[in-house]
């Protein structure tokens, strides 16, 4: 993605406004809109249903054209865009007709209808308020359901204008008035009309159609001859299963428990009355088959994996997605579109994982983006980074020890770095770096070992896997986690030959590599007999936990070993909030109890499912009161390499959470991740604040030491 | 059952109105028409000969009628939703292109959601040359800002006339 696009669209005042606001208003909404429904049974059985579904495509397509067939309507079922585009065509031509009328098809924008036609003499004219928009502007939609949420009402007054050949003005309730008036003449006089689908039943041959502005009824009811351009996936078994898709689709799509209008359509409905129904495949039976990313097709369209998306937040979805926007877009481009289309726009997802949380159909969206990156080209230098000096622990540590060297020059006052010299600078803006430490905490606890300075703790054995950051950035942290674990009765080593964890390799799309360092660590860690695994690092806890048994699951040794190596693992606030409640470390009644704020790290919430255990931590061991802020759970914009890739959008991420943190007036922000840590910290001492970051783990042996 | 579909149905935007007769139904119906020849959907014979006294528009002429009547075969109290069938593409016209949009439904059709409306869609749906609509609330856009605007194609308003006991 073009950096001057990135920062057009940052620097776009309007579009980070809707954008922000739609963010905050949409939760607020989509919870109302959920209310009383279960909504993690109803995903799952979605889920469940479209799995099936995806496994039988070719049959299901089978059956719905029979069905459809007999019920009078007219199946074309086209492998390609240019073979839709051109089934189309030949309709219109059919009907002695020039001039298309249309409700929404996001199917329309994927094959570039429009386009194909008007340069062929069929005039196109969109009816969705929104889709005319961007119809006037010769723009693609920067939102699934929403496609004109980039345009202020003074754009859309000024393409109005132009349109109509009078002056309208930026007035909302106007500008509906107006397009209502003129696009009435367009269903009027329209001789053929194009909608897309929602749903197709298989087991009747009805299509479900979802509106909200009642123009589907128009462009399907006034020409007599309607065109249903579908993707072959939204092909569903029966009505039940339908019924489904249209209750959770409106709800997670804009917070409406329902759309005003939902209409199902079987066959033509009178005499002289055609219905054309277009399956569009373009890849999706072949993407049906495909074992690893199939599940992309589970896919609803619902657009709510954009709508808690903190990077489209940041850049809109004409930066974040193709023609599919959003985090399913993402996945959906290369198959659609093509891998060139995809290359710039998969690194643009941050690994939050929030998109998981909403997905209509359980899709694992982030996953799927990571798993992508394995099939792109790979930039520069990174073989060398991953292949060679990753693999080797040695290489890679005494890489890091000379990073400290290297630093001095750019330390300043309390030894952070501000200032990094030309293209690094950049970075630094709004941030500053703590500096790599000295002594990482693996030559700290040699030398605690060494000196025998500390008597061997008793208790359940824990194996301390700190990762790299924590290692070689924040050994004090590192030291904290040890001494607060041993205190709450845990006896905990720390095994020298741990090395990465694989993540950066794996979301840089170097699977080998990330192999490589699976099975290392596995060795590693199951050499010495231990009760658990703890880890301080979300990411690491997620990858030795989830990603491990994922990636080594063709090899069966190592599957083995994984999975015994997964039960084991923990987080810190894991482990020490099984330590609540036992003895007397409870908050001292005499101290006044401080408050503090807690930031959820992504991969601890949502790739670990923890974030009930680090707030008794807080509460219960360390004393504290809460002041929950808002967007706890939202990614501060870190992402480990992604901040140095993407700074620009990273800062800004950055902003929001430093204001959610500022408004909660709490003089402290915990954590559970050396990189939020990290970013918090950098981006707080970079604005002059006074508020600290602390892991929790300092926290505790901050506590227990009083 | 009623007061749910009624609660959801003002929620979305509509004006519920609740009738012990159909008598009464009818008389709101016509301050509605105020006069005005009215677009009717295919109605049952006892609601076609109760609105005898209504002039009716012709069909082609719909796209200048302000007030559209239609009989609703189902509601869903969880969306305050109509269940209606427009197959006659005539009654889709009026349905659609009225400003005003009349529909009477009956309180013992109503279901709790649309779950529960599974069987009466499929029976719905059964021969062939349907055309289904599940209407909750009014035409309704927020594609400029976000900002919520009622009747930006179809009808700026939506009257459901329940007749209690039937």
């Amino acid at each position: 993605m073009g950096k001057e696009t990135i920062t057009r669209k940052i620097n776009d005042t309007f579009l980070r406004r809707a954008l922000k606001n739609f963010a905050a208003a949409y939760p607020v909404a989509r919870a109302k809109a959920f209310e009383g429904i279960d909504f993690e049974g109803l995903r799952g059985r979605i889920a469940e249903n479209k799995r099936a579904g995806l496994k039988k495509l070719p049959r299901l397509i089978e059956d719905f054209t029979a069905a459809a067939e007999s019920a009078g309507a007219t199946v074309h079922f086209c492998r390609t865009p240019e073979e839709a585009n051109r089934t189309i065509l030949a309709i219109i031509k059919d009907k002695g007709a020039d001039f298309l009328v249309k409700s929404k098809a996001m199917t329309s924008e994927e094959i570039e209808l429009n386009h194909y036609l008007e340069k062929r003499g069929v005039r196109c004219l969109e009816t969705d308020l929104g889709e005319w928009i961007i119809q006037l502007a010769g723009e693609r939609p920067s939102h699934m359901v929403m496609p004109a949420i980039h345009k202020n009402k003074e754009e859309v007054a000024e393409l109005f204008s132009r349109a109509t050949g009078t002056e309208c003005p930026p007035d909302i309730p106007s500008l509906v008035r107006i397009a209502r008036e003129t696009l009435r003449s367009g269903f009027l006089s329209g001789q053929v009309g194009l909608t897309g689908a929602n749903v197709a039943i298989a087991d009747s041959g009805a299509i479900g159609i979802i509106t909200n502005e009642g123009n589907e009824t128009l462009v399907s009811t006034l020409p007599r001859t309607h065109i249903a351009l579908i993707g072959v996936e939204k092909i569903v078994p029966n009505m039940a299963e339908a019924l489904d898709v249209i209750t959770i689709l409106p709800k997670n799509a804009t917070g409406q428990k329902i759309t005003s209008y939902a209409s199902f359509i079987k066959g033509p409905t009178g005499d002289g009355r055609e219905l054309h129904i277009v399956l569009l495949d373009n890849g999706r039976t072949s993407l049906a088959a495909d074992p690893d990313f199939g599940e992309a097709l589970q896919c609803v369209k619902c657009g709510a994996c954009a709508n808690v998306c903190p990077i489209y937040e940041i850049v809109g979805g004409h930066v974040f997605g193709h023609i599919y926007v959003g985090g399913i877009g993402l996945v959906l481009t290369p198959f659609f579109h093509g891998f060139d289309k995809a290359e710039e726009i998969l690194k643009l997802c941050i690994g939050c994982r929030k998109c998981n949380e909403v997905c209509a159909a359980k899709i694992d969206i982030e996953g799927l983006i990571v798993d992508l990156r394995d099939k792109i080209r790979k930039p520069l230098g990174q073989k060398f980074l991953f292949g060679t000096m990753m693999k080797n622990r040695k290489l890679f540590h005494a890489a890091l020890r000379t990073a400290y060297l290297a630093q001095k020059p750019f330390q300043g006052e309390g030894g952070r770095i501000r200032h990094l010299p030309l293209v690094l600078n950049r970075e630094t803006a709004n941030r500053s770096l703590p500096p790599i430490a000295e002594k990482p905490f693996r030559d700290l606890v040699e030398e605690q070992t060494r000196t025998g300075e500390r008597e061997p703790a008793t208790g359940e054995k824990v194996l301390f896997y700190s990762g790299c950051l924590a290692d070689f950035v924040y050994p004090g942290m590192c030291m904290d986690t040890k001494e607060s674990l041993e205190k709450l009765g845990y006896a905990v080593t720390f095994p020298q030959k741990q090395t990465c964890c694989g993540i950066p390799a794996r979301y840089s799309g170097e699977m080998e590599v990330a192999r490589d360092m699976a099975r290392i660590n596995i060795d590693v860690l199951l050499e010495e007999k231990a009760d658990y695994v703890v880890t301080i690092c979300p990411t690491c806890t997620m990858s030795l936990k989830h990603d491990f048994p994922k990636l080594l699951e063709k090899e069966p040794e190592y599957r083995e070993k994984a999975a015994i190596l997964a039960a084991k693992v923990f987080n810190f606030a894991e482990l020490a909030a099984r330590k609540t409640g036992t003895g007397d470390r409870g908050p001292a009644a005499d101290l006044e109890r401080e408050t503090v704020t807690y930031h959820d790290a992504c991969h601890l919430k949502r790739g670990c499912g923890v974030s009930a255990e680090p707030r008794q931590v807080l509460r219960e061991l360390v004393g504290v009161e809460i002041a929950e802020m808002t967007d706890c759970d939202k990614c501060c914009g870190f992402g480990g390499s992604y901040s140095i890739k993407y700074p620009e959008i990273s800062q800004e991420v950055l902003k929001n959470k430093l204001e959610n943190i500022a408004a909660t007036g709490a003089k402290t922000v915990a954590v559970d991740c050396p990189g939020c840590r990290l970013q918090i910290e950098g981006g707080l001492e970079a604005a002059g604040s006074s508020i600290r970051v602390e892991h929790s783990a300092t926290l505790v042996a901050q506590r227990l030491k009083k | 059952m009623d007061t749910i579909f009624q609660a959801s149905a003002e929620a979305v935007g509509a004006t519920v109105k609740r009738f012990t007769t159909t008598d009464a139904a009818v008389a709101y119906l016509a301050e509605l028409a105020a006069g005005e020849p009215v677009a009717a959907s295919t109605l049952p014979s006892g609601l076609r000969a109760a609105l005898e006294g209504f002039a009716f528009a012709q069909p082609d002429s719909y796209p200048l009628t302000r007030t559209a009547v239609s009989y609703a075969h189902g509601g869903i109290a969880a969306t305050g939703s109509l269940l209606i069938d427009l197959s006659d593409p005539a009654d889709r016209g009026a349905a659609a292109l009225a400003s005003v949009h009349a529909v009477f439904l009956r309180a013992s059709s109503i279901v709790a959601d649309l779950g529960a409306a599974k069987e009466a869609l499929e029976t719905a749906l059964a021969t062939p040359g349907r055309y289904i609509s599940i209407t909750s609330g009014p035409s309704r856009t927020a594609d400029i800002e976000r900002v919520l605007t009622i009747g930006v194609h179809g009808p700026k308003e939506l009257h459901v006339l329940i007749l209690e006991g039937a």
